[in-house]
């Protein structure tokens, strides 16, 4: 138990403290400019001699250690602290890239990597959830609770809460029992079970406890506990953790991005189902066949998020 | 209660009055996302049939032994090892269909028809009546599947079955789109209730 | 307090019940979905290098699988290669470690034979053992080389890089002088319709016989694909026609798929950097196995 705390704990210091775990001194800052471009930040003003000597220099993907990319230029700064490294191909920025610099004494190069900024993958890991790969809009998960309740807005909110909190504790708990017990003990083909058993358990557990804690609450949100488990958003967020291999905080963006995207869609749909009481329907696609085309027109609109990079 | 209807009207039942896509509304996730090709409706709907007639039988022969009081946790049970069967079988001996269906196939551990069949029926049926309400179920949702991915097979990519049938010509490479699986199954819809509208118009004439 | 004690015990019973049938499944499923998964691999590769299988396969038509491995000893990284040696199903393996500049580390026989050689776990501990202890070992692709009458034909790649929506895995083979033979979209998740579009013949056979030198400097154009090259590619016109064509169309980039630039995009980056990086250490391995004189079949 106690060497479990200290990784997540440690986890959360890696997390937390990236460009300190690696930049040491001699490095304040490094990170990627143009396509092709990496910008270093000396900590103290270095001569151009060394600085700008492409062979002080090696630069490669992380997976690919034999394979050197090739520096066309190198350009100092005035100040002599800030080093562009031209390089002659476009750099492929989602890899992590080592760069090993020769210092002063030629012996022992000095080794960082550079990266995209891990708080920004994490950011586009819970934007991609919500919008560009909308569970509802885009992966067309979790109809039937979507059309059974967002006549409303007020059933549309309380059921999208209660959805991204179960949504949120059921995932994590699938990443533990995933990570220590089924790939340890190669137990992947009992997913399906575990998962949908987590599920169960997670809604039994805060049905239990809002009802003892918040009563009031209860009344309010406990009806849409139990359609939370004829989900499949709530099942398939685990089939896409496991299968992706995702870490402790990239499963809390994920199960939070598809929680509060459930909530958006819900939400959205709800406000125009209201406003639709009022509108002449024919009679032929009066109740679910309107709601369908109102979904597909918002699907249409979803589709204008797919190709966003964030980051 | 006991079940007076004969085994090819239970199965009639499933495909027609209680079509669980169009009639029941349940189970609109596949529907919708990949009832793209006529391929991929048979595919899922076999899964789905394989599931259900087994998980109905199941639930049937033990109705006696299951405590009330965990009803819903053995369907659950239940269902998921059926689905986990299937999904190691299939994707062993049918890897290239498999591949298409993505996540779907395990996914129909959440589909609602499926519990609720075993709710409605099953655990109060005889073994031989939830066989055949099995099969009707699931030819239902597999008939459903197929006539949406008819539909957007036709119209988006020209082909039947992988076969061109229109001579080369897309006519609407929208209906294969993924966003437009909405507007088919509410298009559909709204056909078969214009012609619930019609069929009702003319019997009250006809009266 | 029975009522709870009845409950467990079905609860458990179930469960025992539900365990014992997935877990037969699984078992009589595993085997076979290996088999298949190889069968598949085995009908592309030869399909690729323009073999039926179901015709057969000519005797003198050989398959050599290379394993590329990263080898950390402490902090130093190198690269290794898990190459068949002798001829035939009796041949050995050894492992050949490269340092990241090029140059002979050591060799290392592996005992390890030809079925148990495509199990990753079964490899990974053979390779291990034979390199002794301090060393830990990364597993990074596979290439296959086509060898017939001992001169070498092709070379298979398996390769992944990111699409539209997630991975695209690919199998590509290439002539001995690097010029593409073909492309094969094993795997991917594009939307159908559009990016989809990949696994069609009309996109991926834009890649056949594009030379090295082209393949470098590839790029996507956005224009409409012509109607003849289209019908070549489809071919759906008789073979001298189809070369032809081709012919014309060689060292022209690649036709974007309409509505689907990024997956074309990240298609034709893909196999240009698959490309580039196998010419690079295929160089590197070919130098080594020559200075060091060791017996390969390819």
């Amino acid at each position: 138990m106690k060497s479990f705390v200290c990784k997540l704990f440690l986890l959360a210091v890696l997390a937390l403290l990236p460009s300190l775990a690696q930049a040491g001194d001699l490095i304040t800052s490094k990170s990627f400019g143009e396509p092709n471009e990496i910008i270093l930040t000396f900590a103290a003003p270095t001569s151009a001699a060394i600085a700008t000597d492409i062979n002080n220099y090696t630069v490669y993907e992380e997976p690919d250690p034999d394979i050197r990319l090739t520096i066309d230029t190198i350009t100092l700064s005035a100040d002599g602290k800030t080093a562009h490294l031209i390089f002659s191909e476009p750099l492929n920025t989602t890899e992590t890239h080592v760069v090993a610099v020769m210092t002063h004494d030629k012996v022992s190069p000095f080794i960082f990597q550079v990266a995209k900024s891990y708080w920004g993958y994490l950011f586009s890991i819970l934007i991609s959830a919500l919008l560009i790969n909308n569970f509802v809009f885009t992966k067309y998960l979790g109809l039937c609770v979507f059309f059974g309740t967002s006549k409303r807005k007020d059933t549309a909110k309380g059921m999208g809460f209660t959805f991204t909190i179960v949504m949120v504790v059921s995932a994590i708990m699938s990443w533990f029992f995933y990570q220590y017990v089924m790939k340890p003990f190669h137990l992947n083909f009992l997913q399906i079970v575990v998962f949908i058993g987590l599920v169960s358990l997670t809604v039994q557990a805060v049905d239990t406890v809002l009802r003892k804690v918040n009563p009031a609450l209860f009344q309010s949100f406990g009806v849409y506990l139990v359609l939370v488990i004829a989900n499949c958003v709530i099942i398939a967020v685990p089939l896409i953790l496991a299968d992706n291999e995702y870490n402790f905080l990239e499963t809390l963006m994920l199960s939070l991005g598809a929680g509060s995207g459930f909530l958006l869609a819900l939400y959205l749909m709800s406000s125009v189902r209201e406003r639709m009481e009022f509108a002449q329907i024919p009679k032929t696609f009066e109740g679910i066949p309107i709601a369908f085309i109102v979904a597909g027109q918002f699907a249409l609109a979803f589709l204008g998020f797919s190709g966003l990079k964030i980051f | 209660m006991a079940n007076d209807k004969s085994n090819m009207q239970l199965v009639a039942n499933g495909i027609l009055n209680e079509n669980p896509i169009f009639r029941l509304v349940l189970s609109m996730c596949p529907a919708v996302g990949i009832s793209t090709t006529v391929m991929n409706g048979i595919m899922l709907g076999l899964a789905v049939l394989f599931v259900q007639v087994f998980s109905s039988v199941t639930i049937s022969l033990f109705k006696n032994k299951i405590h009330p009081r965990i009803r819903i946790p053995s369907y659950t049970l239940t269902i998921a090892t059926w689905v986990t069967v299937i999904d190691l079988v299939m994707a062993a001996y049918m890897p290239g269909p498999y591949s298409q269906m993505g996540v779907f196939i395990k996914l129909i551990v959440a589909f609602a028809i499926i519990t609720m069949r075993l709710e409605m029926f099953a655990c109060k049926e005889s073994v031989n009546a939830s066989f055949w309400d099995g099969v009707g179920m699931g030819l239902g949702f597999m008939a459903g599947m197929m006539a949406i991915g008819l539909v957007r097979e036709l119209l988006g990519l020209g082909t039947i079955l992988g076969f061109e049938v229109l001579g080369g010509v897309r006519p609407l490479l929208f209906f294969v789109l993924p966003c437009a699986g909405f507007f088919v199954v509410g298009l559909m819809m709204a056909f078969f209730n214009y012609i619930e509208i019609r069929y009702r118009k003319l019997k009250q004439v006809a009266s | 307090m029975k009522d709870i004690m009845t409950i467990i015990i079905r609860l458990t019973v179930s469960c025992l019940m539900a365990g014992a049938v997935m877990g037969a499944t699984f078992i009589i499923t595993s085997d076979a979905k290996k088999q298949n998964k190889y069968k598949n691999e085995q009908k592309v590769s030869y399909g690729l290098l323009g073999y039926d299988v179901s015709k057969g396969i000519p005797a003198e038509v050989k398959l050599h699988e290379l394993f590329r491995y990263v080898v950390t000893t402490g902090d130093e990284l190198s690269v290794g290669y898990l190459v068949p040696t002798g001829h035939g199903e009796h041949g050995g393996f050894t492992f050949i470690s490269i340092s990241l500049d090029g140059s002979f580390i050591g060799q290392y026989p592996v005992d390890i034979d030809h079925a148990s050689v495509r199990d990753e776990s079964d490899r990974d501990q053979a390779i291990l053992t034979a390199l002794g202890k301090g060393k830990t070992i990364r597993y990074a692709d596979q290439t296959v080389i086509a060898t017939a009458n001992d001169q070498r034909t092709a070379y298979l790649l398996s390769g992944k890089f990111p699409g539209f929506k997630t991975f695209i895995h690919v199998m590509l083979a290439l002539e001995p002088d690097f010029t593409i033979l073909g492309l094969e979209i094993m795997e991917h998740e594009e939307d159908p319709g559009l990016g989809a579009e990949i696994k069609e013949d009309y996109f991926k056979n834009q890649f056949i016989g594009k030379s090295f030198a082209a393949v470098k400097y590839l790029e996507v154009d956005k224009v409409p694909l012509p109607d003849d090259y289209r019908q070549a590619l489809d071919g759906k016109i008789s073979k001298e026609e189809v070369a032809l064509v081709q012919q014309n169309y060689k060292d022209k980039n690649i036709y974007a798929l309409t509505g689907a630039t990024i997956s074309s995009v990240s298609v034709t980056n893909g196999v240009k950097g698959i490309t580039k990086k196998f010419a690079y250490r295929i160089g590197i391995l070919d130098a080594v196995i020559q200075e060091q004189n060791i017996a390969v079949p390819f």
